[in-house]
């Protein structure tokens, strides 16, 4: 790794403004777990380093609105996991970040970044003899035809395949969630479930982020549909491992049948996946085990299974229907 | 060591600590890559992006230009040295392939540079900046690709002990057998991942060069870079008094180790290179993939009459290394007619090696599910059925085993565990809440081998003891073995005894392998200890017939300044000139045969998993292990070590795999999130206990080995207990969840 | 004096071989050792660390001031800079817990850590565990007590993650403890020991620490 130069704003405005005149080849740098991982890597390598973990301000966790939860972009993952609103509230969301990573990870890496994540895919992080459009684009995709057990089944495309590994951005679309974010051009609001893009043609393309864009804070509604929620996560092993299939999950049921599904889908999809015909089918009926199957089956209707990872589809959707009785349970 | 006051209560685990636990717990024990006094230059290697080729253009400018770098070693400038050979063959080194002796390519991920420069920062930014040219050739990565042709063991390496394995004629045993089972298994390459990476430190003082590496092998890795440096062994020295774990992986001379020392020489300053964990995965020896087929055949009164195993196990191009997997598949039971059959495959890979029960953990996973087949194919009892065909003699040779206990195991494991409350019918237990709970057995054993050695116990009248034995510590407790053993016979107190180990200049280290590390140095300190008090006893006179007076009150009494006693010490059977290869760094370990018995410790496992009944999830909350060791030399090490490998075993069924495309060779997943270990969320309850019968007959403690036997069967006690969960008999490992999802 | 002849360059300086001192000549060497020239110095710089981020960091209730470049993890000045070599390198990339230590209290994984990031922080090492006295931390004893270790590699960072672990209220039950030490890997399997000493010593820490999270 060559080195770089490291700034530390105290500000929001100094942020933005540093990156613009370092750009290009300069990053926001929050926990790092990202990226100075990826640094070691040799797949990103940002000549100007902007540590904005010492602006004042964005680590608020904010309950006092009635309306939503504000979330700065700057809370660690494990503050957020563990405090009481989210619990009560939005149990999902704090399932979703303390079954991410390790305790360690969690407790340097902000949500802001977290939302940034980037893919695992061994193709993408492995070295330059792998073929991977994500990392340098029109060189091909190494996962198509290759090993792509831990691949997409939903919005792939021939271009890329991999995986977006983050939990929490699940259940955050699960529950609406937006992102307020600050760049050169002002303040702009984007909803959690449209921030990340699929492949297409433009792989190294994840997110609707421009590059001089800063998430300041993550805000949540709050509602009845929060709280009968969990993010069930089935991976290789019982703990520190991404996601093979997992759902964060909402049910708001009122006289017995069900006012409000939400079903987001994780570990199987180049984005966080909201499965909004599946929630629909779901709407004013009893939520029995067979109709929770049946959304699940449908929220997997569109897959399209490689050549090693069909499995995730029956996995899929056992594991969303698992995690509707589970939100049931909490109802 | 003073003992400072502890005010807390804790209920300890049977037996005497741990003696390096104190340091270790504190961050005090140093291990090679700890080295960082000043002045010490850094190394980094550079790997190969291709997998079979040469390289027709290297280009180190840009990295040479790195502010702090000294040099950038490659092919084109390194200088001659030879080849350190190939430990099957004679030589020192895990692979008979050094890099950088020439511009072929041989692996993905062999080095083709090192770069050496003040930090570490700077030699990972040169080392990237390193430009390499290749001309690639075809290639084959993995055991059953085209063109991967299997060769036949007994052709090609020709010696005894590679032979197949035969007793009784087992073909046509099996063609009258009423009843007969045909199966195949396999496993994949996996790696060793110990948790401390493969450092080098390399200094020259005065024309001697000091190695300090993570090795199982002092003596192997001195002799060997003394060959390739065309020095005398004289002037070299290798320390590795603590391995962060080994496993196998740091059996022999590395590769690379070579390059270091030529680096030290050259800049006449110390010279550290630390491996990154991915270049671990391509740079020292692994687990090769294996296929296996067993066919059983059975009377219907439930007795074995025939064996077939035949295996394919994969090496690298340029090395043999052999399949010795019939070596126990022929004594699990008394089996009158058997035929075991060894094939090695070529694949342009690393050669691959030893890692934790190399052959007798995918042997077992084989025979042990084939047995289970059996089992249910005869309508038996899995532990009733082992029982029954239990041997008395070994059925090879004919000649009496040391000791066998497998039998206890399994009625001790049995009542410990409530098997006589299983249900035979696949999916007939459940547990409350719905998961599908399987209840599966099977037995290991693992060859009771013994190196030379040669041992000195030295008291002075301060008190302290010194203890210098050819050994390495890499968790397993030998330190601890030693030490107590010491203790007792000298009446010293454990605190005031070192034990060297690991030291080439302390005493001839005979590589720690095979699990033979105790009951190789053991005899040998126990014997010394005993001279020791002996000598000390006869120069005393009077007070030398009191029961309970210590070593040093003898000592001190005599007026002499030390005391020291040697004892040097062989494998039954085994002549004279074996100390030879001690000294010379060559492997010297007998066992399992020996001229009047065959010795093998033994283990049962029994297993509980429990199935998610909709994803499949399968988890393990409780193992019962009972081992045959002989006598347990340090109980709380050696209950460790059956749980660790339990927790090995659980890795080897459940989730390792050393993953391969072959578009590309090398493995895939070379780190330690995408190679599946083991974590802690993942174990549940594990029981171990020990028969604890001494075998008098290997050595006087009557010990024998246990690190690798307590790996051995838990693989296959998994899978069986998968298949009376489910009913599906799964024969590929790891198992996967996809393994049982239907859809 | 080396037994291997020496080849020397015609400045008189040591070369690898013949080909290197080609190669550098061809670069125009003879120029000091920015150039990659191979030389052999027996004295080294005056810090080849130092770098242009100024770090005001304790450690161990130790304070520093240091130069350092931004791009150094915080594990390779612990282990290289400061000659705190408990925390481990074992992957270097966060997947292991082996580099554990506490930042401001909180348990990090100093390997993924920017050690300019320390700034005006308070690090903890293995180092720091025990009392000046030499006692050992209550999680200390317990894990010898409970042989939660066997190589020991693993172990600073498994002390450190356990240390924090019972700090943050997460030791309350088996499964939590065996949830919330998954990110200490432990490759010679000691998963039993460890849970067992940190069942004993959490409520011995709580004794002596006091209550402090729920």
């Amino acid at each position: 790794m060559h080195d770089f130069a490291y700034l530390r704003p105290r500000s929001t405005g100094e942020a933005v403004q540093l990156l613009v005149e370092h750009q290009p080849g300069a990053r926001y740098f929050a926990g790092g777990t990202t990226l100075f991982d990826l640094m070691k890597l040799g797949v990103e390598a940002p000549a100007t380093v902007i540590d904005i973990t010492r602006i004042e301000g964005l680590a608020r966790i904010d309950a006092s609105e009635r309306t939503e939860l504000r979330i700065g972009a700057l809370a660690a993952m494990s503050d957020v996991a563990e405090h009481a609103v989210v619990l009560r509230e939005f149990p999902a969301l704090s399932q979703s970040l303390w079954k991410a990573a390790s305790q360690q990870l969690r407790n340097m890496a902000t949500v802001g970044g977290n939302l940034l994540q980037r893919t695992r895919c061994a193709y993408f992080r492995g070295g330059p003899e792998f073929a991977c459009n994500k990392r340098v684009p029109g060189s091909g995709c190494a996962a198509i035809g290759g090993a792509n057990r831990g691949h997409a089944v939903l919005g792939g495309s021939e271009a890329c395949v991999a995986i977006y590994p983050g939990d929490m951005a699940i259940a955050l679309a699960a529950f609406d969630a937006v992102i307020d974010t600050v760049s050169p051009r002002g303040e702009r609001t984007v909803a959690v479930r449209e921030l990340h893009r699929e492949p297409g043609a433009t792989p190294h393309l994840e997110t609707v982020l421009a590059a001089d864009e800063l998430i300041v804070r993550i805000r949540i509604p709050r509602g009845p549909v929060g709280r009968a929620s969990t993010y069930h996560k089935i991976r290789d092993r019982e703990s520190y491992a991404f996601a093979l299939a997992s759902a964060a999950v909402a049910v708001h049921i009122r006289d017995n049948r069900v006012a409000d599904a939400r079903i987001a889908l994780g570990g199987v999809a180049t984005r966080p996946w909201r499965a909004t015909e599946a929630e629909r089918s779901l709407v004013g009926m009893p939520l029995t085990r067979a109709a929770a199957r049946r959304a699940a089956e449908l929220a997997f209707a569109g897959a399209k299974p490689l050549e090693h990872n069909a499995f995730k589809v029956a996995l899929g959707i056992e594991t969303v229907t698992d995690a509707l009785m589970l939100a049931k349970d909490r109802s | 060591m003073a003992t400072p006051t502890i005010t807390n209560r804790n209920t300890p685990r049977a037996g005497a600590e741990r003696v390096d636990a104190h340091d270790k717990v504190r961050g005090a024990t140093r291990y090679a890559a700890d080295d960082a006094r000043p002045g010490l230059l850094h190394a980094a290697l550079v790997p190969s992006r291709i997998a079979r080729g040469s390289i027709t253009r290297i280009d180190t400018s840009a990295a040479q230009r790195v502010r702090g770098v000294r040099t950038v070693l490659t092919h084109e400038n390194v200088g001659t040295f030879d080849t350190g050979g190939f430990l099957m063959g004679g030589g020192f080194g895990f692979q008979s392939f050094y890099p950088l002796r020439s511009a072929q390519i041989a692996y993905r991920g062999q080095s083709v540079a090192m770069v050496v420069a003040d930090t570490l920062e700077a030699a990972r930014e040169a080392a990237a900046l390193v430009v390499v040219t290749y001309e690639a050739t075809p290639f084959v990565a993995t055991l059953d690709a085209p063109g991967a042709e299997p060769l036949a063991q007994t052709a090609v390496l020709p010696q005894p002990m590679f032979a197949d394995r035969r007793v009784g004629d087992a073909e046509a045993a099996l063609a009258s057998a009423p009843v007969t089972v045909d199966l195949r298994y396999t496993l994949p390459a996996q790696h060793q991942n110990p948790m401390e990476i493969i450092a080098t430190v390399a200094e020259w003082n005065d024309g001697v060069l000091t190695v300090r590496e993570p090795t199982q092998n002092a003596e192997g890795v001195r002799h060997g870079l003394a060959r390739q440096l065309g020095i005398e062994p004289a002037k070299v020295r290798v320390l590795s008094p603590t391995l962060g774990g080994g496993f196998g992986q740091k059996n022999s001379l590395q590769s690379h180790t070579v390059l270091v020392a030529i680096a030290a020489r050259a800049l006449q300053r110390p010279v550290k290179l630390v491996m990154t964990r991915a270049q671990l995965f391509h740079n020292a020896s692994f687990r090769p993939a294996s296929r296996h087929h067993v066919r059983l055949g059975a009377d219907r009164d439930g007795r074995l009459v025939a064996a077939v195993h035949e295996i394919d196990q994969q090496t690298s191009r340029h090395d043999l290394f052999p399949s010795l997997g019939t070596e126990i598949t022929s004594r699990l039971y008394g089996i009158g007619n058997y035929q075991g059959r060894e094939r090695l495959v070529r694949t342009d890979v690393q050669t691959p090696g030893y890692m934790r029960a190399p052959f007798e953990h995918p042997a077992a996973f084989a025979f042990e599910s084939a047995i289970d087949e059996m089992a249910y194919a005869l309508g038996r009892d899995p532990v009733a059925f082992r029982l029954a065909n239990d041997a008395t003699v070994d059925p090879l040779t004919g000649k009496p085993f040391s000791s066998r206990h497998v039998a206890e195991c399994l009625v001790k494991g049995s009542e410990t565990f409530g098997w006589a409350r299983r249900t035979m019918a696949p999916g007939s237990m459940r547990a409350p809440d719905g998961s599908l709970v399987g209840w599966g057995v099977a037995i290991g054993t693992y060859k009771a081998a013994v190196a030379p050695a040669i041992a000195t116990v030295r008291l002075n009248t301060d008190g302290t003891v010194r203890v210098a034995v050819g050994g390495h510590e890499m968790g397993q407790g030998m330190r601890t073995a030693i030490a107590v053993t010491v203790s007792r016979t000298l009446g010293a107190p454990v605190a005031a005894i070192e034990v060297a180990l690991g030291d080439t200049t302390a005493a001839p280290q005979h590589l720690t392998a095979g699990s033979w590390g105790t009951a190789t140095a053991l005899p040998p300190v126990l014997e010394a200890a005993q001279r020791l008090m002996e000598d000390l006893r006869k120069n005393a006179g009077g007070t030398a017939g009191e029961s309970g007076v210590t070593a040093l009150a003898l000592l001190r009494a005599s007026g002499r300044p030390f005391a020291e006693a040697e004892s040097r010490r062989r494998a039954p059977g085994q002549p004279e000139q074996v100390f030879g290869r001690l000294t010379g760094g060559l492997p010297a370990a007998a066992g399992p045969v020996y001229p009047d018995f065959v010795a093998f410790s033994f283990i049962a496992h029994f297993v509980e998993v429990r199935i998610e009944p909709t994803t499949r999830r399968i988890r393990v909350p409780r193992v019962v292990s009972v081992a045959d060791c002989g006598a347990v030399a340090s109980p709380r090490t050696a209950r460790s070590q059956v749980e660790g490998g339990v927790v090995w075993g659980i890795g080897a069924a459940l989730r390792e795999v050393s993953e391969v495309d072959p578009r590309y060779g090398g493995f895939l997943n070379a780190d330690l999130a995408e190679y599946v270990m083991p974590v802690a969320a993942d174990i549940g309850r594990i029981e171990v206990d020990f028969v604890g019968k001494p075998d008098t007959r290997l050595n006087a403690l009557g010990v024998k080995g246990l690190g690798e036997v307590a790996m051995v069967g838990v693989a296959p006690a998994i899978v069986n207990a998968v298949f009376h969960a489910t009913g599906k008999r799964l024969r590929r490992l790891p198992l996967m969840l996809e393994d049982l999802l239907e859809g | 004096m080396n037994d291997t002849p020496t080849l020397r360059a015609a400045d008189g300086k040591p070369a690898l071989s013949r080909r290197t001192f080609m190669m550098t000549t061809a670069a125009g060497a003879g120029v000091a050792a920015a150039c990659g020239a191979v030389a052999a110095t027996p004295e080294a710089p005056a810090n080849p660390h130092a770098g242009s981020q100024a770090t005001r960091v304790t450690v161990n209730g130790k304070p520093y001031e240091l130069a350092l470049e931004p791009r150094a993890s915080l594990l390779d000045v612990l282990r290289e800079q400061l000659g705190l070599t408990g925390a481990k390198k074992g992957c270097d990339h966060g997947q292991c817990g082996a580099c554990t230590v506490h930042v401001d209290g909180r348990r990090v994984a100093s390997c993924l850590t920017l050690a300019v990031k320390t700034d005006g922080c308070a690090v903890t090492t293995i180092e720091g565990i025990e009392s000046p006295d030499g006692t050992l931390h209550p999680m200390q004893q317990s894990f010898i007590d409970h042989d939660a270790l066997q190589c020991g590699y693993c172990t600073p960072g498994q002390v450190m993650a356990a240390i924090a672990c019972v700090r943050e209220g997460h030791a309350t039950s088996d499964a939590q403890i065996r949830e919330y030490m998954s990110g200490n890997i432990c490759r010679c399997g000691a998963y039993a020991g460890i849970l067992e000493a940190i069942r004993e010593a959490a409520p011995q820490m709580r004794r002596s620490e006091g209550a402090r999270h729920a």
